[in-house]
């Protein structure tokens, strides 16, 4: 999962960088309003977490030009403005999620978890594929009860795929969404995870799409 | 005065005694100038009519005292009776031209010759023709035309009147009249200041009772004032009392906050102090409870009534329905419906921004404690409007509700009993 951290004070932000990517998350970084809409309408992102007081560029007007461009990508606005009159301006600009400071890192990581699992229309913060089981809240997974190890990147591809349940996910976008903007991509080393993950969790959980990608699908 | 003072913003800003004595001069300088030109108007109009019905009457005696000789001259059988017509160059004139070219003039004309325009008047009619006369003066001339007994055509008389004397008359009256309208212009001002300074009477008394409040000599406006600055007086005692509340009630807010920091504090200094260094749980939790009453305190001071009131109040059931919209898309994961009903007309003397933080504060811990309805009314009643938010959580026991109310008190652990919020 790919998330856009849009917040300008460097201590904070990269406070939230690392527990984002603690939580297994791929983060790209915007320091002012104008970074965040370009990246915004460039980047694939899985969820944006926005500050209003960007400079530049205010938080809010960037969000309703993502809106006002059709981008529908799930947005957590964490700012210190936090009077009612500013949530409802938030959550009527197009914000799904409204945080203000200060907070705890957990209750962000939770409403992050939430955000991902709403746009995958998943309700539980575990998630099952037959014999498969990923908690979002931990990072731990199973295989019929029994813990799995897995690295940082193999962990990314399965959460990924285990939030597009049944969907053909082709190795361009896997890559997208296990990636930050400045990592050096190679697709090729998605059909290495993909090929690890088989061998840790069963062959037959991811199937190979041939010329399309991979789905996930519990066998029958 | 500069002509850029006179604009309308110059005026609003400017003092109260000048805009008035503007506003009174720009009414009686153009309402005596027409008055004065209106009854200027009237005199000469009168003087012309009173000239004509004169003339009239020198017309009617020179038409009586013709005759007709009998080899068929026209004579007159004596003088007019205003000896004005026997002096020479007078201003009063007569002329009559009978049949064959045969002229006769007042003795008045003495050696100027005076030609009527060419004119034949109906038998009754009078004509009225302007000429130039001795010495260039402005003459007016009243003519008809007469059938003498005995005559063998008809005959014109005239009779002619210099028309400077009604120019000079005139401007005599308009001179004289001129000097009462400034006259009355200067007592008419002299009233309006009167008047300003007695009419402002209470509002230097006002400024009065102000800088007593500044110097400290007192702590409202005091004294009696007129029904129309009475409002006012009110006004300003009510929002300096409003104030005085808000910095005691921002007092007592930092009391509070300060002394909930402290407890807190006090663990972490004492853990910082502990001989196997400090507990990063301790620390946490502390930081949390921190961090807990800093939220609490500012929601609280969102909470608090603003100094002004809204102009006109704050339509109640727009700002619930945003506020129950926001809630519930910040609730989405529980999946809270959140209902708003109540009267249209509901509306409360407060800032839409201050409703919004009392209303967004209760729906959202309604929100937070429900299983899965909060339902929102408002009410108008007594005068007044009441919101009630309920939620069918498990709500606050009974004795328990009199700690969530007090100062410093709170309750956030959920616990059976009626559910309200």
């Amino acid at each position: 999962m790919r998330i856009l951290l849009a917040e300008d004070d460097a201590a904070l932000r990269r406070q939230l960088a690392e527990a984002l990517a603690d939580a297994g998350y791929a983060i790209d970084l915007a320091p002012d309003g104008d970074e965040a809409a370009f990246l915004g309408e460039s980047e694939p992102y899985d969820v944006v977490v926005l500050d209003l007081g960007l400079p530049v560029r205010d938080g809010l007007s960037v969000l309703r030009a993502w809106r006002a461009a059709g981008i529908t990508v799930p947005v957590l606005i964490l700012t210190a403005r936090g009077t009612w009159q500013e949530k409802v301006e938030g959550i009527d600009a197009g914000a799904d999620d409204y945080l203000a400071k200060p907070f705890r890192m957990e209750e962000l990581l939770a409403r992050v978890r939430a955000l991902i699992r709403r746009a995958g229309g998943l309700a539980a913060a575990e998630l099952r594929c037959g014999p498969v089981a990923l908690d979002t809240r931990t990072g731990r997974v199973t295989v019929d009860g029994r813990p799995i190890a897995l690295t940082a990147h193999e962990f990314k591809v399965l959460s990924y795929l285990m939030h597009h349940p049944g969907k053909v996910v082709s190795r361009t976008e896997l890559t997208e969404h296990v990636y930050a903007q400045d990592f050096d991509r190679d697709s090729n080393t998605i059909e290495v995870f993909v090929g690890r993950l088989r061998r840790k969790l069963g062959s037959d959980l991811i199937r190979t799409e041939r010329g399309l990608g991979y789905r996930l699908e519990a066998a029958q | 005065m500069t002509r850029s003072s006179l604009t309308p913003s110059s005026l609003a800003s400017s003092s109260l005694t000048r805009r008035l004595f503007l506003l009174a001069i720009l009414w009686i300088a153009p309402a005596l100038i027409i008055t004065g030109i209106i009854l200027t108007d009237l005199f000469r109009t009168h003087a012309e009519a009173e000239l004509s019905r004169r003339m009239a009457q020198h017309l009617d005696e020179l038409a009586a005292v013709l005759e007709v000789t009998p080899d068929g001259a026209v004579v007159l059988a004596r003088d007019l009776s205003d000896p004005r017509f026997r002096r020479p160059l007078s201003g009063l004139y007569w002329r009559v031209d009978g049949p064959g070219d045969r002229t006769l003039r007042s003795r008045s004309l003495w050696d100027q010759a005076l030609d009527l325009p060419a004119d034949t008047p109906k038998d009754g009619e009078v004509h009225r023709h302007t000429l130039t006369g001795p010495n260039h003066a402005p003459l007016v001339a009243w003519e008809r035309s007469l059938h003498l007994p005995g005559a063998v055509a008809p005959v014109r008389a005239a009779v002619i009147a210099d028309a400077s004397d009604v120019q000079a008359a005139t401007a005599g009256f308009s001179r004289a009249l001129g000097l009462s309208l400034a006259v009355l212009a200067a007592g008419l001002l002299a009233a309006v200041a009167v008047q300003v300074r007695l009419g402002l009477g209470p509002l230097r008394r006002m400024r009065g009772a102000l800088a007593d409040l500044r110097a400290g000599r007192s702590n409202r406006l005091e004294g009696a004032f007129p029904g129309e600055v009475q409002p006012v007086v009110d006004d300003l005692n009510l929002l300096m009392e409003e104030n005085r509340a808000m910095v005691e009630r921002a007092r007592a807010q930092a009391a509070d906050l300060a002394h909930a920091l402290k407890t807190p504090l006090a663990v972490i200094a004492n853990a910082a102090a502990a001989p196997g260094g400090m507990d990063p749980a301790v620390v946490a939790a502390e930081a949390d409870r921190m961090r807990h009453q800093i939220e609490r305190h500012l929601a609280r001071a969102r909470a608090a009534p603003t100094l002004l009131h809204s102009q006109g109040g704050t339509v109640v059931l727009p700002v619930l329905r945003q506020i129950a919209r926001t809630v519930a898309r910040l609730h989405t994961e529980r999946g809270v419906d959140i209902q708003v009903d109540g009267d249209a007309r509901a509306r409360v003397r407060a800032d839409p921004v201050d409703l919004q933080e009392m209303a967004g504060n209760l729906i959202d811990n309604a929100a937070q404690w429900c299983t899965a309805l909060v339902r929102v009314t408002a009410v108008v009643a007594d005068g007044g409007v009441v919101i009630t938010v309920q939620d069918d959580g498990p709500g606050i026991p009974a004795d328990r509700r009199s700690d969530v109310l007090a100062r410093g008190g709170g309750w956030t652990r959920p616990c059976r009993g009626p559910a309200w919020a």
